[in-house]
């Protein structure tokens, strides 16, 4: 008789720790949608066990994190949700509209604020991983509020409203460091408490949700990042010391006109107030809601005028970030509270960052992108403002420093401001210095625009535009004027780093410089040649002797040096003691670094091709040039 | 009595003209029954011969009626229902005659025409012709007649058409299927416009007559209908409405205890802020998450490089013939992101892909499984073993000296003899010849009857003594130089006596002399591939692989004895070799090397060296360390203290290799292959035996050229200087020094 086997559960081992998603559902006693949303909600993916005992084909998952999952609140309150809608569809069947109403009503609602707690324990966590919620936050911020996407237009507003936050904490603190256009959109990188911190916004144009994708899975993620991104925002508002939320959106937009002008009073009022603030609270800093407990003896009033002050400051504020027709006296009072921030956390960076704009006043025509040039120009420490009804001020200030267009011509041209192209703005961010305008005139092409965040050093290919920008970024540094040619002669030290840097250019340069050296000689020996009377096809006899002998002399020199010709790198004799894993590895990596290899010399094969087309282009000038004074020449 | 159901008919008739009530046909109370009767009997389809029981469901007032047919004789009954059963086929026919029209049938029942009610309204009344009054006609069914004129004529039957001709006139006459036969007075009656239209109204339940209207009087709902279940109830109202109920009470004793103790909270719950302070002050990273596990963040998206930007170099963008060339590839190598250049930031269009690619995150960070995995950054250079420069490893053959030119064919054999003054070649031109090794000079040429094999010089410098392998035999050659020992030499290449006693069929090999060279001739069973020489060159040992248990033979040269040292052999044999200083024989078969020991007669080791086929071995002149050359360009070095497994095996030749060779007094050896190249390396074997061997590759050497598919055949070290010798199939020798 067979003796009855049990099956033993494993106890260590993959077999132990691991579970595939199947038995995972089987355990949690779940539907995968639903599986799926708490793995989301949660945070949890799928491992990669070392041996996939039950084939490489199934997803793996931690037991720990399914044991996880299990304890969840929100698995019941899941369930209980699911069974709530059966109700109410019961209801709705039976046409028991009453109670359909009613349930309605007392639906049972959830919040995820323990998960964001659980999965980020720490602020610097939440900050870490904080690229893709404000990514996705700007993203939906954009979405049609359209029935048949089925977004719901609340969670498009509120996604509106957290990124208008994130960008509005982030132009008040100065910590934008980063950004670039490209096509996909704008790229911001941000420093909060030293984490670098990239989203990426769509250009401000309508988007079309194609079919192939699951909205579901996109508003599921939405629905953790929202309550993500609302905790951070108040964690850093708060650290600013500054009410959260700023304002109540739905008023805003219910009532937009009646609110300017609600806001124009409060902003004066806020003005005010801010000032009597900073006369007694000179010894108290005001980053934290303590100092307000703290202030209990001063009268309630003042203080309800004052935290009634900073909230309305802080809604100009966001106000001119949402909605650009703000009010133009509430600048000045943006700016006072600016100038209220401690200096002392400030590093550098900020600093330098703060500084770039400062002084200059920027207004934005209606074609280029109002929100990321507000954004830049606040956060680097200039005023701006568009054409608009309630515009901070109008076209025709003077005091307008810069004027940023985006057309092929301009009717009425002020003289005492420039006209520049969006990019040079992006440029000057990159590049923490205020560029020439003259290459990004209106109506110019705009020289390339570079992305910040590549190491042109370590990619192994520098752009030319990159060459001209650190250029000048040194001559800023060392405050001398960029001349080209002589930068090396005059600062050794910077020749040296531009040599170190540029090894290859350098190199390149010699063999060109090398190259007229020859071009040359040949001209002056055709020209004594021609003093002497030889005719061309002798010299060109003379000229093709020359070359074999020259060609001989570089056989002889090849031949008086037999063993340094024949002699083959080390390396390559060396390599046939490798062991069998270590050659294999390096022709691993000799594939690699030929593809980069030969992808900078299609990108250097490029360039010469432009650049001989471009000449091309010049030529027949030049030669147009030399016969109309030879014709000259000829009559006259 | 049928004229006084006609005559109340007809007033209800009037009474509808004239703006009667009269809305729907089927139980509407308000309207006058005896009309409705009418109406309703003149149109149901549905109730046919009894009627009365269709109007059984009339309430009320229908009594009249039903007195009437009570009363009413059983002549009367029937013609009524004559009257009706006419109206009813007439509008059963017209329905039927529609549809088959619409359907294009042809076929016709025959059509039993009935009399037709006269119309009932006083207005269009036209006295008949007939007079004999409401009897029924049957009477008159075979009479001449059909009644009488008011004149009390007798009125005449009119010529009965045959069914066929009314059949015809049925269907010829487009106004014929409003054609009617009055039985009654024998004629046809063409209905009007009017009149079929009234049939319609009757028969769709509506008022016959198009101009009445029927809502001028505004309808007075005088039952108060709110809040009543159902209009017409009678029923006293229960006793339970009256008194209060007792669950009732007892559910509001529940609730009212419920609020009390608060368990039902009649306020809405205050709303939390939706947002609070929810870290502390500590910015540490955590590692762990909560479950205990490591937290692995999800991998950060790739930072755009300058091929993205907007308005990128120009050298990012590329030509349209890179592009089109990108739809020739596969799939999974063009290129995901195509860069463009726009000429402002107001040509940049919306980016179609930028929800896909977000959504494809998205499933990234759930779907995707995460491990760390750790980044080796190596870097490539450090993976190259770090050796002695070879300029400091000098000197070993660098460059070629002199070429030694002479053979015709593949010189498949070299070696040199032990003072280094000669070389010898054999070649597959059936020659061997003798070279100054300084001077390139060929001194001596024996031609011979067939392809040289293999040579080898025997270690004794006064002898002057090459073997040679030509097919079967071993030729032992004289070579006669100055150096040698004339005497010696021809006392051993004289044939001994005593091995002719021995010749015999059992024998191993025969020796013999050479016709006319000066030669000692040993003759094998099988084709001789190598010959070696024993270090103090009395004995050596052939190798003919195709001889199977006699394929290594040992012999002596001063007795002229030949022995078979192994009864049974494993593989096909390469080649046989005596260890340098001590009684050991090395054999080679395809994938081992085995050794064995000739005084105890046993194996003593066998090698593994791990190639698939051996071609060569060479042994270090201290016999510890011994080298095997293959057939897939490997060379493997045995170091016999340390194990039975290769102590390096260097993959440096593309082609099978040839021959590989140990120099005798300098740290060098060497191998040659098919693809031409001779490898030359540093092998030094340290005394200290826990010094393992230092092995360093010098310098390839190339020079010859491939013929016939075959690059270097040969190669050997000169005896004392750091010389090497390579024989190649394109019929030259090669001197390189250093």
């Amino acid at each position: 008789m067979a003796k009855e086997r049990k099956k033993l559960k494993k106890k260590e081992g993959n077999a132990a720790k691991y579970t595939t998603r199947n038995k995972a559902l089987n355990r949690l006693q779940i539907k995968l949608p639903e599986f799926r949303r708490l793995c989301i909600l949660k945070g949890i993916h799928p491992r990669e066990p070392k041996k996939k005992f039950e084939g490489s084909h199934k997803t793996y998952y931690h037991v720990k994190d399914i044991n996880f999952l299990a304890h969840e609140p929100l698995l019941e309150t899941g369930r209980a949700l699911k069974v709530y809608k059966k109700k109410i569809k019961k209801a709705q069947a039976k046409k028991n509209w009453s109670l359909v109403t009613r349930l309605e009503a007392n639906k049972p609602s959830y919040s995820l604020d323990h998960l964001v707690k659980e999965r980020y324990p720490s602020f610097i966590d939440a900050l870490r991983d904080l690229d893709d919620p404000l990514t996705m936050l700007h993203l939906f911020a954009t979405f049609p509020a359209e029935a048949s996407y089925k977004i719901p237009a609340e969670t498009v507003n509120n996604c509106r409203r957290l990124s208008l936050e994130w960008q509005a904490y982030v132009a008040r603190t100065h910590c934008l460091r980063k950004t670039f256009i490209s096509v996909k959109g704008i790229y911001y990188q941000a420093d909060v408490a030293g984490q670098k911190i990239t989203w990426l916004t769509p250009h401000v144009l309508s988007q079309v949700v194609p079919n192939d994708i699951d909205i579901r899975v996109m508003l599921t993620f939405v629905e953790f990042y929202e309550t993500l991104v609302g905790f951070v925002n108040f964690k850093l508002y708060h650290s600013l010391g500054l009410k959260y939320p700023p304002i109540l959106d739905s008023k805003l937009e219910a009532e937009a006109a009646e609110l300017y002008a609600v806001m124009r009073d409060l902003g004066k009022e806020a003005h005010e107030a801010s000032e009597k603030e900073k006369d007694s609270n000179d010894f108290n800093s005001l980053s934290d809601t303590d100092t307000n407990h703290a202030q209990e003896p001063v009268n309630t009033e003042s203080r309800l005028a004052e935290s009634r002050a900073r909230l309305a400051s802080l809604q100009d504020r966001l106000s001119k970030m949402a909605k650009p027709e703000g009010n133009e006296k509430l600048l000045g009072v943006t700016d006072d509270d600016e100038n209220m921030e401690e200096d002392e956390n400030e590093d550098d960076d900020t600093r330098q960052c703060k500084a770039l704009f400062k002084d200059l006043k920027f207004f934005l025509g209606r074609e280029v992108p109002r929100e990321s040039l507000l954004l830049l120009i606040r956060a680097f420490g200039g005023v701006a403002s568009w054409a608009g009804d309630n515009a901070p001020f109008e076209e025709s200030d003077e005091d307008i420093t810069h004027q940023i267009v985006d057309r092929p011509t301009q009717g009425h041209i002020f003289l005492s401001r420039e006209y520049v192209q969006p990019q040079w703005v992006y440029d000057c961010v990159n590049n923490r210095l205020l560029l020439p305008t003259i290459d990004y005139l209106l109506g110019r092409v705009p020289p390339p625009h570079l992305s910040p965040f590549v190491d042109n050093e370590k990619e192994g290919y520098v752009p030319e535009y990159a060459e001209t920008l650190k250029r000048l970024q040194t001559a800023k540094e060392g405050k001398v004027l960029p001349l080209p040619g002589e930068e090396g002669s005059k600062d050794t030290e910077q020749f040296l780093e531009s040599v170190v840097a540029n090894r290859t250019e350098s190199m390149e340069e010699l063999r060109k410089t090398q190259k007229q050296a020859i071009l040359e000689k040949t001209y002056q020996e055709e020209l004594t040649k021609e003093i002497a009377g030889i005719p061309f096809s002798g010299s060109i006899q003379t000229m093709d002797r020359d070359e074999v002998d020259g060609e001989h002399v570089v056989e002889k020199e090849a031949y008086s040096h037999p063993e340094t010709m024949d002699e083959e790198p080390p390396s390559a004799i060396a390599k046939a003691m490798m062991p069998r894993k270590a050659r294999k590895l390096y022709a691993a990596m000799q594939i690699g670094k030929q593809k980069k290899q030969a992808e900078i010399d299609l990108l250097k094969e490029r360039k010469r091709k432009s650049e001989r087309k471009q000449n091309k282009k010049v030529a027949p000038e030049i030669e147009f040039q030399h016969t109309f004074e030879s014709r000259c020449k000829a009559s006259g | 009595m049928r004229s006084s159901e006609k005559k109340q008919v007809e007033e209800s008739k009037k009474a509808a003209s004239n703006g009667a009530v009269v809305s729907d046909i089927n139980g509407v109370p308000s309207v006058p029954d005896s009309a409705r009767e009418d109406i309703s009997n003149a149109t149901s389809e549905s109730e046919d011969e009894d009627w009365h029981n269709s109007s059984s469901d009339n309430d009320g007032d229908s009594s009249s009626i039903s007195d009437n047919t009570d009363e009413s004789s059983d002549e009367d009954d029937e013609d009524t229902k004559a009257i009706n059963e006419a109206m009813l086929d007439y509008m059963g026919a017209l329905e039927e005659r529609r549809q088959r029209e619409a359907l294009g049938s042809e076929e016709e029942e025959p059509r039993s025409a009935r009399t037709e009610v006269e119309s009932d309204s006083s207005e269009d009344e036209v006295p008949s012709r007939n007079t004999i009054g409401n009897v029924p006609l049957h009477w008159y069914k075979d009479e001449q007649h059909i009644g009488y004129d008011l004149a009390g004529k007798k009125i005449k039957k009119k010529e009965k058409q045959d069914q066929i001709d009314s059949f015809l006139a049925h269907t010829d006459g487009s106004k014929s299927w409003r054609k009617i036969y009055d039985e009654y007075n024998d004629e046809e009656v063409e209905l009007t416009k009017e009149e079929v239209d009234m049939i319609r109204r009757i028969r769709a339940g509506r008022i016959p007559h198009a101009e009445v209207n029927a809502y001028e009087v505004p309808y007075v709902d005088w039952f108060d209908w709110d809040g009543k279940g159902h209009p017409l109830s009678n029923a006293p109202e229960p006793k339970r409405r009256f008194i209060p109920s007792k669950w009732e009470a007892k559910k509001v004793v529940k609730l009212v205890r419920a609020i009390r103790n608060g368990w039902i909270k009649l306020d809405k719950p205050k709303e939390k802020p939706k947002f609070y302070l929810l870290w502390g002050d500590d910015l540490k990273a955590t590692e762990k998450t909560a479950n205990g596990l490591t937290y692995i963040p999800p991998p950060k998206p790739k930072l755009p490089g300058h091929e993205e930007s907007y308005n990128p170099p120009v050298e990012y963008i590329p030509t349209q013939e890179e592009i089109n060339s990108y739809a020739l590839m596969y799939e999974e190598d063009r290129p995901k992101f195509i860069p463009q250049g726009f000429q402002s930031l107001r040509q940049v269009p919306a980016y179609s892909e930028f929800i896909k690619e977000r959504f494809e995150r998205c499933l990234d960070l759930y779907l995707c499984p995460r491990s760390r995995k750790k980044r080796i950054d190596i870097d490539p250079e450090s993976l190259i073993p770090k050796l002695p420069k070879p300029k400091d490893l000098q000197p070993f053959p660098n460059i070629c000296y002199l070429e030694y030119h002479g053979h015709t064919g593949p010189v498949v054999s070299i070696a040199v003899d032990p003072s280094g003054m000669w070389l010898a070649s054999g070649s597959m031109d059936q020659t061997v010849r003798l070279w100054e090794v300084q001077t390139a000079r060929c001194c001596r040429v024996w031609s011979l009857d067939g392809p040289v094999r293999h040579i080898a010089w025997n270690p004794r410098k006064d002898l002057g003594i090459l073997a040679i392998s030509l097919q079967s035999k071993v030729l032992l050659l004289d070579l006669e130089l100055g150096t040698s020992d004339p005497d010696e030499v021809s006392k051993l290449l004289a044939l001994n006596p005593s091995v002719m006693d021995n010749d015999g069929d059992g024998a191993l090999v025969t020796w013999m002399k050479h016709e006319n060279l000066k030669a000692l001739e040993v003759k094998h069973s099988q084709e001789v591939l190598s010959i070696t020489w024993h270090h103090k060159g009395d004995y050596f040992t052939s190798v003919a692989p195709d001889a199977n248990t006699r394929a290594v033979l040992v012999h002596q040269l001063s007795k002229q004895q030949t022995q078979n040292p192994f009864r049974k052999l494993q593989g096909r044999v390469v080649t046989a070799m005596f260890h340098p200083s001590r009684p050991f024989l090395f054999v080679a078969t395809k994938m081992h090397v085995r050794v064995y020991n000739l005084v105890k007669q046993q194996l003593s080791k066998k090698l593994m060296t791990g190639l698939h086929e051996i071609t060569s071995m060479a042994i270090h002149s201290k016999g510890d360390n011994l080298i095997v050359g293959s057939k897939e360009g490997k060379i493997c070095w045995f170091d016999m203290d340390l194990s039975t497994q290769p102590y390096k095996t260097i993959k440096n030749h593309h082609e099978d290799i040839q021959a590989v060779a140990f120099h005798t007094a300098y740290p060098l050896f060497a191998s040659c292959a098919d693809d031409s190249t001779v490898h030359v390396f540093h092998g030094m074997v340290y005394n200290d035996l826990l010094q393992n061997p230092l092995i360093v590759p010098l310098k390839i050497l190339h020079g010859h050229s491939k013929t016939g598919g075959r690059g270097i055949l040969d190669c050997c070290f000169h005896s004392n200087q750091p010389w090497l010798f390579s024989a190649g199939a394109d019929s030259v020798i090669k001197l390189f020094c250093d």
